[in-house]
């Protein structure tokens, strides 16, 4: 059934050492959501999306203005969305399977580690589809 | 001894023959046989009559587990003495079977059993040794063998090395060939690591030049050259016996053995340094560095030139190769390439250091006149106004700095040579300080930026720095240096005065206008220079004694007026400190006297001056910092402080907040520093007496016990107090007496006398109670052999201020008793008793009096909280001694916890809020009682301490509680029991508690749901719960708390809610993290409660709460899987 590796020969970055976390304030930021997800592991290779650079701490942003407007109703609603650009490893293929799989171990790991009244969006500009998985 | 019947052991050597028995069986048998043998119970030459079927068939595997199993006896009897009968029939036996390759690993083992025995105990006789040598080299082939063989021969190998070299010696080529064989393509790291090993020992028996390593040098080098440089990826987890350091280290070791690889080795390192790995050049760096030490200058000058052109490539990163770099992190490119710098760097020095032919300008040739350095030293002193543009600049001069430091630094010789070269042109290229001056002044206006020269202002202080460590290496005959007609010293005298003030104009015109990136190279390169000539040995300085002055002032000047700049006033501090302890180091007395009028006496003044404009904190730090280069400019410093304390506290217009301060800094930093260097002698006494003097003045206490001071002025006295030695004491003690005696009316002269119950207490002044807490503080600090004067009047009078509710009289009542209950060196000491006695009956009726009789006109329900608490203190002194009476007080105690029962059912109300709070202060108490204190009552201030006292006072006081506990009815009575008994298991080591875990554990469980109610216990909420945690770590309190678990998990959930403090939410949920290493069947139920908390708790106020929630529901998801969700 497999032909091989989707994509044999990715490039590796750095993993940038930081401490613990920058910011003093104790609100939810994208950078908690980017440590969550950046240790995930890519299906094909031993290296985390953050090496493979699929994910970028950019790339995240929560949506506070919404969980605002949602407050008003009685639900304390944010919506993570991930803009989750495919581009540095996933581009080079055009129909690349791995963007689901990797999709999904995304969405399970932030609804294991975020409260339940969050909703995840999930974004993949692959091969000019833009799929969306949101929960 | 008794033999053991063969029906014994057989079964153990069948067991091992056997090869369908587990490995552990094996080993076991091999070890009960090991231990008959040891014991003499078994004889090797039964055993071997037994064994002889399995010695001697045909059937491979049988006789190949026979042999192995006399091979791994003999390597475990090592220690037991065998006969030369015995060791020679084994040789024998082994020696043949070598040649029996289906049953090798056996004869393997046995051979190198029989090498590694010790001296004494009988081991193979030299001739055996060279026969096994002989068949060993005949039979056995390496490569062919597993790789557990290949270990085996090489450990044989390089046993027979290292114990019998004579032995090798005697070989001829072919046996070296054949060696080379057994290592060649060799590729287990462990079997290389002895590889390694055996090529670097034969090398070195062989050292004469016609021998065989110099004939063999080219075919071993060319096996070693193809594992260089050791690439070697797994990890620490793999358990390999080896790393990458290890085998680097080895493959090094091999490389060194013997000059004859010379011709070999250098050429291929100097290949490898431009390799594009930068493993590969760091190696090959340290290994060249290596090399260069063992092959000896003869062998090395040969390759000098291609060593230098090599490095500076290295050194200026010339290359225009790009690294290959797997990661793309600059961070870390930048990291290898630092590393390999210095490791260049180092190579050069010892290069330079170790080649000296009979031509010593070799490389002063090869490096001043390169063509590079040429270059760039001109670019330097050509450009006009050579701004850094960018951090490659910086790094090219950097590394040019390094490289002329290490040629200057290694002889005069070349020192001289480099200053003849350069210095001068450096210097002038600098411009003069009125150039500068001018300069900057058109900056101001705005015309033209302008800057130093950094290029030629960082090399010249580089070039200072070297000559500064040659000056410190011909220390002992520095006259030569002075006396040469052409030297370093003649240059850099020239030069001086100009340098000097061209550095000290850098300072003062501090560059304002220069970018703030650069500003910190140039001011820390100014420093670093004035530094350099300010510590130059006294002996060979260029220096005069007026331009010491001169620096020490520029730099002095800094601290006192530039402290808006404070990496510079930092700087400059910690260069004042330098040469300070460089004048002690050297025992400079002409420098000291400057350094002291100059230096000593500004920083020194700071202290005491009143100019608000510099903050008090710097002026500290900076007398503090200048204090720690000696002893005697601490002294110095102390004294200011205590002048500055003196006239803060006596003068109308002093500063009394700066006395805090101040006294901070001279009792947590100056005293302790003075302390560890043996300085203190008479300077606390003299502290303490000029304090004293000064308060004696009502209006003076008036003055600081208005303003808040108090406390701080009393807790230096006890410091100052505390570090005296016992006469010193003795006379403040007594100083304080008279002065307080003088001044109070004291009513109590008659020593027999004391306070009845239901005297009269007389109340007393403001001043006049600081001046008690001042003598309160001073007998505080006493040591237990000092005496003190009228000791039964000023129990008497502190007495009196205990009951008017002042805490200083309650912890030096606290202190006389835990120092002086029952010292037979007074003559007192059994009313010392009764006095105490007297005391706690007149404390106790004062509280009681007041519950009782609702007496409320008194009104002083807050000094009946005072005096709870002074009761607590007392009882915290006595307890610590170890005395009797503190259950009176602990049960005393309890009985106020409890009180408030007692009172409804006296149905009395609307007093309860006093009662409720004579309650919670009563268990407040007993917090006091356990908890290490600073204020008195600690080894600073030379307490009794019993040893485990609090152990000792939590298992006697369990019982009580738990009986309390269970008969108090209403819930507030209830809920001060658990706080009291909360304070003592809290305070208890952890050990005591968790043997207790059984008794106590669910009253804890329980304070921790009640109390978790109210804003106010949250501390004891908090330590609880650690306490908890600590059971949950150990095996007893785990068993202890499984009984448990439905009430401990819920109450924990309840927690993880927490809304008063953060920590005690996050704690909770570890512990929750912690239950899930408990049995399933236990924990399983609990699942759903705890994944429920867990899930509210991911959306805390908290990141740090948050976290713990992931983790926690993590782990109980992967643990106890069911429906994650």
């Amino acid at each position: 059934m497999t032909v091989g590796m989707i994509n044999a020969n990715p490039v590796v970055h750095e993993r940038p050492e930081r401490a613990a976390h920058p910011h003093a304030a104790a609100a939810l930021d994208p950078l908690d959501v980017f440590d969550t997800v950046r240790d995930i592991k890519d299906p094909e290779h031993p290296y985390s999306l953050e090496q493979l650079s699929v994910l970028s701490q950019e790339s995240i942003s929560v949506d506070e203005k919404l969980g605002r407007i949602q407050y008003v109703c009685c639900m304390l609603t944010y919506i993570l969305a991930l803009h989750f650009c495919a581009c540095t490893v996933l581009k080079i293929v055009q129909h690349c399977s791995m963007a689901t799989v990797i999709g999904l171990c995304l969405r399970l790991k932030l609804m294991q580690n975020f409260p339940p009244h969050f909703k995840v969006l999930l974004c993949f500009p692959v091969s000019g589809i833009l799929i969306i998985m949101t929960s | 001894m008794a033999s053991v019947p063969p029906g014994e052991w057989v079964p153990h050597v069948e067991a091992y023959v056997d090869v369908s028995r587990p490995a552990a069986q094996h080993s076991a048998s091999v070890d009960a046989l090991a231990t008959l043998v040891n014991k003499d119970k078994l004889t090797l030459f039964d055993l071997v009559a037994k064994m002889d079927m399995y010695l001697t068939t045909t059937d491979h595997i049988l006789r190949s587990r026979g042999i192995l199993l006399l091979g791994e006896l003999l390597s475990r009897i090592s220690d037991k003495w065998l006969d030369v009968n015995t060791i020679t029939t084994l040789s024998d036996f082994f020696i043949s079977r070598l040649s029996d390759w289906p049953a090798i690993r056996g004869a393997l083992v046995g051979c190198l059993a029989l090498l590694h025995r010790k001296q004494g105990g009988g081991c193979i006789v030299i001739a055996d040794v060279k026969r096994l040598v002989e068949s060993f080299l005949q039979n056995v082939q390496v490569q062919s063998l597993a790789a557990a063989d290949r270990k085996l021969c090489f450990q044989i190998l390089s046993c027979i090395l290292d114990r019998y070299p004579e032995v090798i010696k005697r070989m001829d080529g072919e046996q070296l060939y054949w060696i080379c064989e057994a290592i060649d393509e060799e590729k287990d790291p462990e079997c290389l690591k002895l590889s390694f090993h055996v090529v670097e020992v034969v090398m070195k028996l062989f050292p004469d030049p016609s021998g065989l390593a110099a004939q063999f040098a080219s075919e071993f080098f060319e096996i070693l050259s193809k594992y260089f440089p050791v690439y070697f990826t797994h990890g620490v987890a793999d358990d390999l016996n080896a790393t990458r350091d290890d085998l680097s280290k080895a493959l090094m070791h091999a490389f060194c053995s013997t000059p004859y690889f010379e011709p070999f080795a250098i050429p291929l390192l100097l290949d490898k340094l431009s390799s594009s790995l930068p493993l590969a050049k760091v190696e090959s760096l340290k290994y060249l560095d290596n090399c260069i030490r063992f092959y000896g200058a003869d062998r090395m000058v040969k390759h000098a030139s291609a060593l230098w052109f090599k490095l500076k490539e290295v050194i200026f990163s010339l290359s225009s190769e790009q690294l290959l770099l797997t990661s793309g992190s600059p961070k870390d490119a930048e990291k290898n390439k630092n590393q390999m710098v210095s490791e260049a760097l180092n190579c050069l020095k010892t290069a330079i250091v170790f080649i000296d032919s009979s031509d010593k300008d070799l490389f002063i040739n090869l490096i001043l006149f390169d063509g590079d350095i040429e270059n760039k030293i001109h670019s330097i002193l050509s450009a006009e106004r050579s701004i850094l543009s960018s951090v490659e600049d910086l790094a090219q001069v950097n590394a040019l700095g390094s490289v002329i430091s290490i040629l200057a630094q290694s002889s005069t010789y070349s020192c001289t040579r480099v200053f003849q070269e350069h210095f001068t042109h450096l210097v002038d290229a600098l411009g003069t300080s009125t150039d500068y001056e001018s300069r900057q002044l058109n900056t101001c206006n705005g015309s033209s930026s302008t800057s130093v020269n950094y290029g030629a202002l960082y090399l010249s202080v580089q070039m200072l720095s070297s000559c500064r460590e040659v000056a410190l290496a011909s220390y002992a005959d520095c006259s030569s240096i002075k006396l040469a007609k052409v030297s370093w010293w003649l240059i850099l005298e020239k030069k001086l005065d100009r340098l000097i003030h061209l550095l000290g104009s850098l300072l003062t015109i501090a560059s304002q206008s220069m970018h703030s990136v650069l500003r910190g190279e140039y001011v820390s390169c100014a420093v670093k220079g004035l530094l350099t000539l300010a510590t130059f040995p006294e002996q060979c300085s260029p220096l005069p004694a007026n331009a010491y002055e001169d620096i020490l002032y520029m730099l002095t000047s800094v601290i006192t007026s530039k402290f808006e700049n404070i990496d510079l006033w930092r700087l400059s501090l910690k260069a004042l400190t330098s040469i300070g302890s460089s004048i002690v180091e050297f025992n400079a007395s002409q420098k000291e006297v400057i350094y002291c009028r100059t230096v000593v006496d500004n920083v020194v003044s700071l202290v005491e001056s009143y100019d608000g404009s510099m903050p008090l904190s710097l002026r500290l730090e900076a007398s503090y910092e200048v204090g720690t280069a000696g002893l005697n400019y601490m002294l110095r410093v102390a004294r200011s402080l205590e002048g500055a304390v003196v006239t803060n506290i006596s003068k109308a217009n002093g500063r009394m907040e700066h006395v805090t301060q101040l006294f901070e800094c001279y009792s947590s930093r100056v005293l302790p520093w003075l302390f560890t260097s043996g300085g203190i002698n008479e300077l606390a006494l003299s502290f303490a007496m000029r304090l004293l003097d000064e308060i004696k003045y009502l209006t003076m206490l008036d003055r600081i016990s208005s303003q808040g001071f108090l406390d701080s002025l009393m807790m230096g006295m006890k410091l100052l107090v505390g570090v005296c030695t016992e006469e010193q004491q003795t006379l403040i003690v007594q100083k304080a007496y008279s002065m307080v005696s003088s001044i109070l009316p004291l009513p109590l002269k008659s020593t027999h006398h004391h306070l009845a119950v239901g005297d009269f207490v007389p109340s007393h002044s403001v001043q006049e109670t600081s001046l008690v807490g001042m003598l309160s503080s001073v007998i505080i600090g006493l040591r237990p052999q000092t005496p003190v004067p009228d000791m039964l009047v000023m129990i008497n009078l502190f007495t009196v201020f205990l009951l008017n509710g002042k805490l200083p009289a309650a912890y030096v009542l606290a202190s006389i008793f835990n120092k002086y209950l029952h010292n037979t060196e007074f003559s007192h000491e059994n009313q010392l008793d009764k006095i105490l006695d007297d005391i706690l009956e007149r404390c106790f009726s004062t509280v009681l009096a007041n519950s009782y009789s609702k007496d409320k006109s008194s009104g002083n329900i807050l000094s009946k909280i005072d005096i709870l608490s002074g009761l607590a203190w007392i009882g915290k002194g006595l307890l610590m001694r170890g005395d009797e009476k503190v259950k009176d007080i602990s049960m005393f105690l309890l009985k106020c916890v409890c009180s408030d029962e007692a009172l409804a059912s006296e149905e009395s109300y609307g007093n309860d809020s006093s009662d409720t709070s004579v309650a919670k202060s009563a268990a407040g108490a007993f917090h006091i009682m356990m908890s290490d204190s600073e204020v008195c009552l600690n080894k600073k201030f030379h307490a009794r301490i019993k040893p485990l006292y609090k152990q000792r006072f939590f298992l006697i006081l369990t019982p009580i509680f738990l009986s309390k506990i269970k008969e108090a009815t209403s819930m507030t009575t209830k809920l001060a029991l658990y706080r009291a008994f909360g304070h003592i298991i809290s305070n208890a080591p952890v050990p005591a508690v968790v043997s207790e875990a059984h008794q106590i554990l669910l009253v804890i469980v329980d304070s921790l749901a009640k109390l978790s109610v109210s804003l106010q216990d949250k501390d004891l909420v908090y330590s609880l719960l650690l306490v908890l945690s600590g059971m949950l770590m150990d095996e007893k309190g785990k068993e202890c708390i499984l009984d448990n678990i439905h009430i401990t998990i819920s109450v924990l959930t309840q927690l993880v809610s927490y809304p008063h403090m953060m920590v005690v939410r996050e704690t909770a949920l570890q512990c929750l993290v912690a239950f899930s290493t408990f049995p399933h069947s236990k924990v399983f139920p609990m699942r759903r409660k705890v994944l429920q908390a867990a899930i509210k708790a991911l959306d805390d106020r908290k990141r740090a709460v948050r976290q713990e929630a992931v983790r926690c529901r993590q782990t109980w998801c992967a643990n106890f899987a069911g429906r994650p969700f």
